[in-house]
C-alpha cells in the first residue's frame, strides 16, 4: 500500500469525527503550547535578569560592608565595616585595576518647585569607568572636583528628566538636602542594575558627599579587575580578611564582615535561578503531553473497537496486518502532531501578549521564543501519537478478517 | 486430459472452541471447483455452509484436512502471504454489504486496488469506472454509500468484488437483506459476470437463489449431502423481467 494512500485514510478518520479529534488533540495543543510558552517566558525573564547584571560590565566587582552577628554574608549598604583605608589599601592590589568608594546622601533633590528622589551618589571619576557612565551633556566630574571639593553634580538622564523635563539642566543649580550644587553634566541611560533604576541617580564628588554626611566609612565600593574576576576575588577576600583579623578558614561568608559580588558570579546565580525555574514549569507543562497521550491511546483504542468492521473489510479485500497498523499509527501521530502545531502557536501568541503587556512596565523585557523547544515539542508530540497509538494500532492489526466483520 | 481443479478441499474439518469446549462444524468435506463454474452452496443455517465459504476464501483457515488452491497447497501460508491471496485471487460480496459509510460508490469499488500489489495508481480511476459500469450505477458513482438502495448498495458491493479481476467470487448470501426484485436484480448481475467468465460461489439458504447456479452443493450438519448439477437452471434477466 502506498504512503499517499494511507496518509488519506488516517486523515479522513480523522476529519471524519470532528468534534471528537479536537477534544482528543486539545490534551496535546494545552500540553504543547504550555511548553513553549513557559520554555519563551523562561528565555525572557533569563534576559531580563542577565540584563541587570550585564550593564556592568563583565570584570565590574561590588564589595559591600556586612555584619559577623547573625545576618553575616548579606550585604548592608548602612553598615561601617568598609573604612577609606580599607579603599586605599586594595588600590594598591595587582589584581584590582581601579577602585571607587561610594557615600550616599540620603534625600531629595529639588529645582525650584520640581522635585526629584534619585540616589545621590558621592563617588570618584574611577566610578564613571567602572560602571561606563558617560555624558550625554556637559561633562562628568572629574579629580579637580573632587580635591577641590566642588559642589557640582552629574545627573542621572531620569533625574534630569524629573527636575528640568526636556530642557537643559548644564549650568542650572539644584538642592541636595538644604546644599546647592551646580549642574555640569548629564550621564547617558545605563537601565536597570539589580532591579535599581541606575538612571534615577546624582553623582557628586567624594569630598562633597563626605563633607555633607560627616561619614567615616563607604557605603560600598565598585571596582574594575585587572585580572581574571575569579582570581581577583580571592585576591580580595584573602586580602580584606587579613586586614579585618579574621580567622575564616573554611571560607564561610557568614564569618566575614564584607561581600564582594562579581557580575559573572551573580550572571551565574541568576542565570541558574531562572533555568531551574524555567526548567521546574516545563515538566509540569510535560507532565500534561502525558496525560494528553493518554487521551489519545484511550481515544485509539474506542477508534479501532468502532471501526473493527471496517478493519475486517480491509483485510477481506487483501490488506496485511502491516496495513492496518500503519493506517492507525499515522493517524494518531498526524492527530498529535497537528495538536503540536496548533499548541506551538497559541504557544508563541500567548508569550508575545505577555511580552507586549510586560513592555509596558519593564522596558528592557524582550520577547524571545526557544526554537530548540519548538523543535522539542514538534518531536515530542510525534513521539507521543506514536507510542500511545503503537498499543490501539497492533490490536487493530491483529484482528483476524472474519471475527472483525462479524463484529456488532 | 485432466484439468486442475480451482479450488479443491480433502477431508476439511473445521472446529470451534470455546475454551475447553470443541464446536464442530465441519466433517470431512471433499470438493473440487473448476474455473468458470457457478456454484451455489446451500443448507439451512447452522449447517456450516458460511463457514466452508470462509476456508475456502481464506478469511479462516480449517482445523484438519488440506486445501489446495490451483493446485497448490495452502496449510503452510502466513498471514501475509493469505492477505496477498485475497488481494490478487478471491474477493466477497457480503449479506450486509460492508460498504465504508460517507464514502462515495468510487472509493467504496477503488478500496481492494489500495491493498493491490502490483495495479499501479495511473490504472485505478479506469479499472473502477468499468466494474461500476458493469454493475450499471455509473451514474450514482459520486453518491455516498448511504445515499443508495440495498439492492444498488449489493451492487456497489459486486463492482467491489470484480474491480481487481479476481479468479473467485464468494458471494455469501448476497440477497439476504434485499427485497425479492432487487435480490433477482444482484443474481442477473452475477449470471452476466459468470457468462463473462468470472468463477462464482455463491451461499445460500433459499432453495430459489441457488436455482439461478449451474451447481448446487447441498449441505447438512457440516457434510456435503448433495452435490448436483442444476438442469433447470433460471436465469435472472428473464424472472427479472417478469416481475
Amino acid at each position: 500500500m502506498k504512503s499517499a494512500d494511507t496518509f488519506r485514510i488516517a486523515l479522513r478518520g480523522i476529519l471524519s469525527n470532528k468534534t471528537r479529534s479536537f477534544l482528543t488533540m486539545l490534551g496535546i495543543v494545552i500540553g504543547v503550547g504550555s511548553v513553549v510558552l513557559m520554555t519563551s517566558l523562561g528565555a525572557s525573564v533569563r534576559g531580563l535578569i542577565l540584563g541587570q547584571v550585564s550593564s556592568l560590565g563583565a570584570d565590574t566587582m561590588v564589595i559591600f560592608p556586612s555584619t559577623v552577628e547573625g545576618g553575616g554574608g548579606v550585604p548592608r549598604v548602612g553598615f561601617d565595616s568598609l573604612t577609606f583605608d580599607d579603599v586605599t589599601a586594595i588600590s594598591q592590589l595587582s589584581t584590582v585595576r581601579t577602585v571607587s568608594p561610594v557615600v550616599f546622601i540620603p534625600g531629595d533633590a529639588t529645582y525650584g518647585s520640581q522635585k526629584s528622589q534619585p540616589q545621590v551618589i558621592g563617588t570618584t571619576e574611577n566610578f564613571f569607568i567602572n560602571q561606563s557612565v558617560t555624558a550625554k551633556v556637559g561633562r562628568l566630574i572629574d579629580a579637580q572636583d573632587d580635591q577641590g571639593a566642588r559642589a557640582v553634580a552629574l545627573l542621572g538622564p531620569d533625574t534630569a528628566k524629573d527636575l528640568f523635563g526636556d530642557g537643559n539642566p548644564v549650568g542650572q543649580r539644584i538642592k541636595v538636602k538644604n546644599s546647592s550644587f551646580l549642574v555640569v553634566g548629564v550621564a547617558n541611560p545605563l537601565g536597570a542594575q539589580f532591579f535599581q533604576n541606575a538612571d534615577q541617580r546624582i553623582y557628586v564628588p567624594l569630598s562633597v558627599a563626605k563633607e555633607i554626611t560627616g561619614q567615616k566609612y563607604v557605603n560600598y565600593m565598585t571596582l574594575s579587575a585587572a585580572t581574571d574576576s575569579d582570581l581577583a576575588l580571592a585576591d580580595l577576600t584573602a586580602f580584606l580578611r587579613q586586614r579585618h583579623k579574621i580567622d575564616n578558614p573554611g571560607n564561610d561568608p557568614k564569618k566575614d564582615d564584607f561581600v564582594v559580588h562579581t557580575s559573572k558570579q551573580a550572571e551565574d546565580i541568576l542565570g541558574s535561578v531562572s533555568l531551574s525555574l524555567t526548567l521546574f514549569l516545563s515538566l509540569i507543562a510535560a507532565i500534561s503531553l502525558v496525560v494528553g497521550g493518554i487521551g489519545i491511546m484511550n481515544i485509539m483504542l474506542v477508534a479501532v473497537t468502532e471501526r473493527t468492521r471496517e478493519i475486517g473489510l480491509r483485510k477481506a479485500v487483501g490488506a496485511r496486518g502491516k496495513d492496518i497498523l500503519q493506517q492507525f499509527l499515522i493517524e494518531s501521530t498526524l492527530l498529535t502532531l497537528i495538536g503540536g502545531f496548533v499548541g506551538i502557536a497559541s504557544g508563541v501568541s500567548f508569550a508575545l501578549i505577555i511580552a507586549l503587556i510586560a513592555k509596558k512596565f519593564l522596558a528592557t523585557y524582550v520577547f524571545a521564543v526557544s526554537f530548540g523547544a519548538i523543535a522539542l515539542a514538534i518531536g515530542v508530540a510525534a513521539s507521543v501519537g506514536l507510542i500511545f497509538g503503537i498499543y490501539p494500532a497492533r490490536r487493530a492489526a491483529r484482528l483476524r478478517p472474519i471475527e472483525a466483520l462479524r463484529f456488532e | 486430459m485432466t484439468t486442475t481443479p480451482l479450488l479443491e478441499a480433502r477431508k476439511l474439518c473445521k472446529s470451534y472452541f470455546n475454551g475447553e469446549v470443541e464446536t464442530p462444524v465441519l466433517f470431512d468435506v471433499n470438493l473440487q471447483i473448476n474455473s468458470g463454474e457457478f456454484v451455489a452452496i446451500m443448507g439451512p443455517s447452522g449447517s456450516g455452509k458460511s463457514t466452508l465459504m470462509h476456508i475456502l476464501g481464506f478469511l479462516d483457515t480449517p482445523t484438519t484436512g488440506a486445501y489446495f488452491f490451483k493446485g497448490k497447497p495452502t496449510e503452510n501460508l502466513d498471514d501475509d502471504a493469505l492477505a496477498r491471496i485475497r488481494a490478487l485471487s478471491v474477493s466477497f460480496v457480503f449479506q450486509s454489504f460492508n460498504l465504508l459509510p460517507r464514502t462515495t460508490v468510487f472509493e467504496n469499488v477503488m478500496l481492494p486496488l489500495l491493498y493491490h500489489p502490483s495495479i499501479h495508481e495511473r490504472e485505478r480511476e479506469k479499472l473502477v469506472k468499468h466494474a461500476i459500469e458493469l454493475v450499471g450505477l455509473s451514474d450514482r458513482s459520486s453518491y455516498l454509500s448511504n445515499q443508495l438502495s440495498g439492492g444498488q448498495q449489493q451492487r456497489v458491493a459486486i463492482a467491489r468484488s470484480l474491480v481487481t479481476e479476481p479468479e473467485v467470487i464468494f458471494a455469501d448470501e448476497p440477497t439476504g437483506n434485499l427485497d425479492s426484485q432487487s435480490g433477482v436484480a444482484v443474481m442477473a448481475t452475477l449470471q452476466e459476470l459468470h457468462r463473462l467468465g468470472h468463477t462464482i460461489i455463491l451461499v445460500t439458504h433459499e432453495r430459489t437463489t441457488a436455482e439461478f447456479a449451474q451447481r448446487i452443493i447441498h449441505i447438512l450438519d457440516g457434510r456435503i449431502d448433495s452435490d448436483i448439477r442444476n438442469n433447470k437452471q433460471k436465469s435472472a434477466a428473464q424472472v427479472h423481467s417478469l416481475k
